[in-house]
């Protein structure tokens, strides 16, 4: 809601600065987005006499005119040609500030002094009309200020109005609050009404859709002047508000809508076929809007017809048919109540969102819809030289009636954690217009009708809270009657997060949801869980796994010129899981009520989520240095990392279609499966346009991540343990996990260690064949003898000699 | 020549070797020409036992005597050769120490999360807990049990990727608070991180973002309590000096229903021109309010007995505010010129 200044300080009296009435406001109401200015912010605008005019000697655009300022004679160069001598133009005067900025000074254009500049309705934020000087009239005094007449200049605080305060979309609903604020007084201009127009029955009204219509009334306004423009002090409110000034009819029921918060419509009377019917769409019903698009209708949508054709989309927007124009001598003015539901449907399904919508969408007071009538017929009356009927039609079976809430003062201390005195309780919610009647720290409060989100004792406690001021709200902290802490899982899931940082990877959270190509380039067969509006297609489907949204970035990171990546992410997978066709009922009432009954909520759910932690490590993870060798993406490195978060995991051949079918391994704990770990598949790396890249990768179940496994004390003796080193020739297939199995199957009591430190294909070993270096300690109880170390080695010797075919190398 | 003479000759042989030793080898050549085990001095000390009595005793002394005046010379020297010799090694051992050290590795935690952390932690501390909970959420879950029925105006505050019938990517970490107090009965103090979801794209909107939800209810909580709680929080985030405010506002599930703001902690409100606050002095941190009475009811909690207050905060911005970051779009563009800095 845009608030211009001026017109506020017409309702009531107040001395703050900007700064402090946006603070005030803020701290006691709502949030002000921001603060514009019109016009003339600072300086001096006074009412001039052209006594000649004409074309500038220098320059064909430009013209010269001597100014009478009264009693002192300017000269001022113009680029817009309407003034004549004679006419009164606004002058505003060297020095002054405009609201851009900008401060106007003596300047000579073109050879010619200028002193000062004569005003457009634009520069002096009075409309968007920069046509031409604005011409004054003869009531107004040559040489005096032009501020005597209408403001020159204007702040307008944009107020953020939230949802449940519909009274604040109309400058009265704003007076009040600020009044009620500032604990002042406020006047709102009262309607005078001569009537003597045509009678309004010569129309009909018929309201055929009275759920969606609790209140519709219905006056004539006729003998209106045809092209009448609206005077300028309405104009420039129009206009500061932040709508377009049209013609006298519309402004006038703009203006009021503005001034109170009720939309209201005007129909051109003589095209009103009959007289105005409330109802529901036809099906397939097309209307032809003001704006010249046409709309579908149904027959959710409420529409305000003649006997013939709909006439306007009620609450949104009028058609062509029956609109006010020019020529226009006699209204029907409409000033009605909706569902605000059933608008706010209307509109976000037409995509269509009006000032008018914007109002009604929220629930309006249909006890405003009188005050507005006669509001906006005497301005129509004043300002369009219209006769207002002496009959109204009114559609209103069920008047709503104020409400009775009681207020406990020992709730209200209760809930605020302050003191709240009994008076002042009942002054704040009196200011906000409620009858309160006192109690013994009890208020019985009757809410106005403007008030409908005042319906409980925790609202009115809200208000009082408020204009107190939170800022008398102490802080304390209140005694916690439990220990704090992570579950084990969440202690887990953070130390997974640490470690992954530690080893070198970055932390990289992805969106969730991907192209279509996401499942379709890796293979995946899952089932995904779609989004029904997606911001576009490369958005609509939910991740079934963490890596495609890495690779993404990935390939992000190769294309700005990275080297190689090495990220991480823990994050949720989603799979679709539709409760059998049985319980379909059972999992729609679940979602929209929550009863879930005898069925288990996670079958009713449909959607499947599953904790993940993924890494991508791609192509040169850290670049060589000159003492390191630098590290690239491989099988080895991402099994290096799976060994570090799920100790005793077993890797066994993985036959994943986005896998490397040789360099990629399933992982799994004990009987469970806990993720993959591999390089990927050259298509899969050239489909996500990592080309050239080497590309690892793995995904795991955090809750099977071990990152801090559990910690046992092991004794050990203080004797020296002895290293001896082995190598032997081997089957270039033979898998040399298979040989540290079964070396560590020996169930040696000194074999404490044993390492592969080697692995060698080539000269002097024979082709198909290679060569494994171990390393093994071995710790006795006591120290041991070169004689049992040798023997321990004697028997590994044996064991891979007889199981494995190996032959010792000397 | 006598054998004392020549012992004498010996001696001095040795002393003048020894001063011209100028390196611990040459050093130790010396040592064995003159005290080794075939040297002229050990010869002579071995054939003691084949002279005459009476020059027995002088032979014996003056070779035991010249041996030690040899050895406590050979010692010093070469003490002294060999910390020249240490010295002129350790020289030659200099490094380029202008080269870089070894790398090892350097990972990076993503900024909205070591918010996250901070906030958790810090609640934690007081005796909150933490619970997690679905991102696909059921419309009841994610609305209708927060106060805002299908229909209701609120809802298109919160632009909502639908998922299937009933079925919505959470808005809000909001949920949580339902599917908390419906698992468990007063006192709830319970805080909710996690990633939320709405349809919108700009600078300062992404399609997904975190929050930390709050919740507490107990007999008892007043708003009081809540502005003591956040600005304990601000402090813990933005450091000591910083204060907070609030100011009234509107959601669907509290009542009353407060913002708050936390005042600038680069300039505390004093330079017209300040980055992070833009003169305001004040930067808008949270949400939070009484849980509104309806919202107890829903959940089965008396509302005469309990009282509760809930917040939500948007870790992410609390990031961009903390770290001076200008886009949110960054943080979730896996981009590692922005993961490296954190």
């Amino acid at each position: 809601m845009r608030v211009p200044l001026s017109w506020l300080h017409e309702y009531l009296d107040f001395d703050l600065s900007t700064a402090e009435l946006v603070d005030l406001f803020s701290l006691r109401s709502q949030e002000i987005d921001g603060v514009y200015h019109l016009g003339v912010t600072d300086g001096e605008v006074v009412v001039g006499e052209i006594l000649e005019f004409g074309p500038h000697p220098n320059a064909d655009r430009l013209h010269v005119a001597k100014v009478d300022l009264g009693g002192r004679e300017v000269q001022i160069v113009a680029g817009a040609p309407n003034p004549y001598p004679g006419a009164r133009v606004p002058v505003v005067l060297p020095g002054s500030v405009m609201s851009d900025g900008t401060k106007l000074r003596k300047a000579k254009l073109r050879g010619l002094e200028s002193y000062g500049m004569m005003m457009s309705e634009r520069e002096l934020g009075i409309s968007a009309d920069h046509g031409g000087i604005l011409l004054l009239d003869g009531s107004h005094a040559v040489g005096r200020p032009v501020a005597e007449y209408f403001p020159v200049g204007e702040t307008i605080l944009d107020i953020d109005v939230t949802p449940n305060r519909p009274d604040l979309w109309g400058m009265i609903g704003v007076a009040r609050e600020l009044a009620a604020i500032l604990r002042v007084d406020y006047r709102i201009p009262e309607p005078s009404l001569q009537k003597g127009g045509k009678p309004t029955a010569d129309f009909g009204l018929r309201v055929e859709a009275g759920e969606l219509c609790p209140r519709y009334d219905l006056r004539r306004v006729s003998d209106l002047e045809p092209g009448r423009v609206a005077p300028l002090w309405m104009r420039r409110r129009i206009y500061a508000a932040g709508m377009r000034p049209i013609n006298a009819v519309v402004d006038a029921t703009n203006y009021v809508m503005l001034e109170t918060g009720q939309p209201i419509h005007a129909f051109d009377a003589g095209s009103v076929r009959g007289g105005i019917v409330v109802r529901r769409a036809w099906p397939g019903e097309r209307i032809t809007l003001l704006d010249g698009s046409t709309r579908h209708l149904d027959e959710d949508m409420l529409v305000i017809a003649d006997e013939e054709r709909g006439l306007v989309i009620a609450g949104v927007m009028g058609a062509e048919d029956a609109e006010v124009g020019e020529e226009t001598t006699d209204a029907l003015i409409e000033a009605a109540n909706f569902d605000g539901r059933n608008i706010l449907q209307t509109s976000q399904k037409l995509g269509l969102r009006t000032d008018a919508s914007g109002r009604f969408e929220r629930g309006l007071d249909p006890n405003m819809v009188g005050h507005a009538m006669d509001r906006v017929t005497t301005l129509l009356a004043q300002s369009a030289g219209g006769r207002v009927a002496g009959d109204t039609l009114s559609h209103y079976p069920e008047p709503v009636e104020t409400w009775r809430v009681p207020l406990r003062l020992d709730r209200a201390e209760l809930v605020l954690g302050m003191p709240v005195r009994t008076d002042e309780a009942a002054d704040r919610l009196q200011a906000l217009g409620c009858e309160v009647e006192a109690e013994d720290r009890r208020l019985s409060a009757v809410v106005p009708t403007f008030r409908l989100d005042l319906r409980r004792e925790a609202d009115l406690i809200e208000e009082v809270g408020r204009l107190i001021g939170l800022d008398r709200v102490p802080e304390t902290l209140p005694a916690v009657p439990q220990p704090g802490g992570l579950t084990e899982q969440q202690h887990t899931t953070r130390l997974l997060r640490r470690l992954l940082a530690d080893v070198g990877l970055s932390e990289a959270i992805t969106y969730p949801f991907g192209p279509e190509r996401w499942t379709l380039d890796l293979g995946l067969e899952d089932e995904t869980v779609g989004l029904q509006n997606p911001l576009s297609t490369e958005g609509s489907e939910l991740r079934t796994s963490i890596l495609p949204g890495l690779l993404d970035a990935a390939a992000r990171n190769k294309a700005f010129g990275a080297r190689g990546v090495g990220l991480f992410e823990l994050g949720k997978a989603f799979f679709a899981d539709p409760p059998p066709e049985a319980l379909e009922d059972a999992a729609r009432r679940f979602r929209m009520t929550g009863e879930f009954g005898e069925q288990d909520a996670d079958r009713l759910m449909g959607v499947r989520e599953e904790n993940r932690v993924g890494v991508v490590l791609a192509g040169t993870v850290e670049p060589a240095g000159w003492n390191f060798p630098g590290f690239r993406a491989g099988f080895y490195e991402a099994k290096g990392i799976v060994e570090r978060l799920v100790p005793g995991a077993r890797f066994s051949p993985a036959k994943r279609p986005y896998l490397h079918p040789g360099r990629s391994a399933v992982v799994s704990v004990g009987a469970r499966e806990a993720g993959w770990v591999g390089e990927l598949h050259p298509e899969v790396v050239e489909r996500f346009d990592l080309t050239g890249w080497p590309v690892a990768a793995l995904e795991l179940d955090p809750a099977l991540c071990q990152p801090d496994p559990e910690l046992r004390f092991d004794p050990f003796v203080n004797v020296p343990a002895a290293a001896r080193d082995l190598a032997v020739v081997v089957e270039e297939r033979l898998p040399v996990g298979e040989m540290l199995r079964s070396i560590h199957g020996l169930s040696s009591s000194t074999l404490t260690e044993a390492r592969v430190f080697d692995v060698y294909v080539g000269n002097p070993v024979p082709q198909g064949q290679k060569s494994i270096a171990f390393g093994f300690t071995f710790q006795g109880e006591s120290t041991l003898t070169d004689e049992e170390v040798d023997a321990e080695v004697g028997r590994i010797v044996a064991r891979v000699e007889d199981e494995f075919g190996a032959r010792v190398r000397s | 020549m006598t054998v004392s003479e020549r012992i004498e000759q010996l001696k001095s042989e040795a002393l003048s070797a020894v001063a011209s030793g100028d390196s611990t080898a040459a050093l130790e050549d010396v040592r064995v020409r003159y005290l080794g085990r075939s040297a002229e001095l050990t010869e002579i000390k071995k054939s003691i036992g084949t002279l005459a009595p009476e020059e027995r005793k002088e032979v014996g002394r003056s070779s035991n005597l010249a041996s030690r005046e040899i050895e406590a010379a050979l010692d010093s020297r070469t003490g002294e050769v060999a910390a020249r010799e240490r010295e002129d090694r350790l020289r030659e051992e200099a490094v380029d120490i202008t080269l870089p050290g070894v790398p090892f590795r350097k990972g990076h935690l993503h900024p909205s999360w070591r918010i996250i952390d901070e906030v958790v932690d810090f609640f934690v501390g007081l005796g909150y807990r933490v619970a997690e909970g679905p991102e696909v959420e059921t419309d009841y879950y994610n609305f209708t049990a927060l106060g805002i029925p299908p229909g209701h105006p609120a809802r298109t505050m919160q632009d909502t990727f639908f998922v299937d019938d009933g079925l919505v990517l959470r808005t809000q970490t909001s949920p949580m608070q339902i599917r908390t107090m419906l698992a468990q009965e007063p006192p709830v103090f319970v805080v909710c991180p996690g990633r939320t979801y709405r349809r919108d794209s700009d600078p300062t909107h992404t399609p997904m973002f975190h929050q930390v939800e709050g919740l507490a209810v107990d007999r008892g909580l007043t708003l009081a309590h809540l502005k003591g709680t956040l600005a304990a929080m601000a402090r813990h985030v933005f450091g000591e000096s910083v204060g907070i405010r609030l100011r009234p506002s509107y959601f669907q599930f509290t009542e009353p229903s407060v913002e708050m703001d936390v005042s600038c902690f680069v300039c505390g409100g004093t330079d017209p021109h300040c980055k992070v606050c833009k003169g305001a002095g004040w930067l808008e941190m949270l949400g939070a309010g009484m849980v509104d009475p309806g919202v107890l009811e829903e959940v089965g909690y008396d509302p005469e007995e309990y009282t509760g207050y809930a917040f939500g905060m948007g870790p992410d911005r609390m990031a961009m505010v903390k770290y001076d970051v200008p886009d949110l779009r960054l943080f979730f563009e896996g981009d590692l010129r922005f993961l490296r800095q954190f």
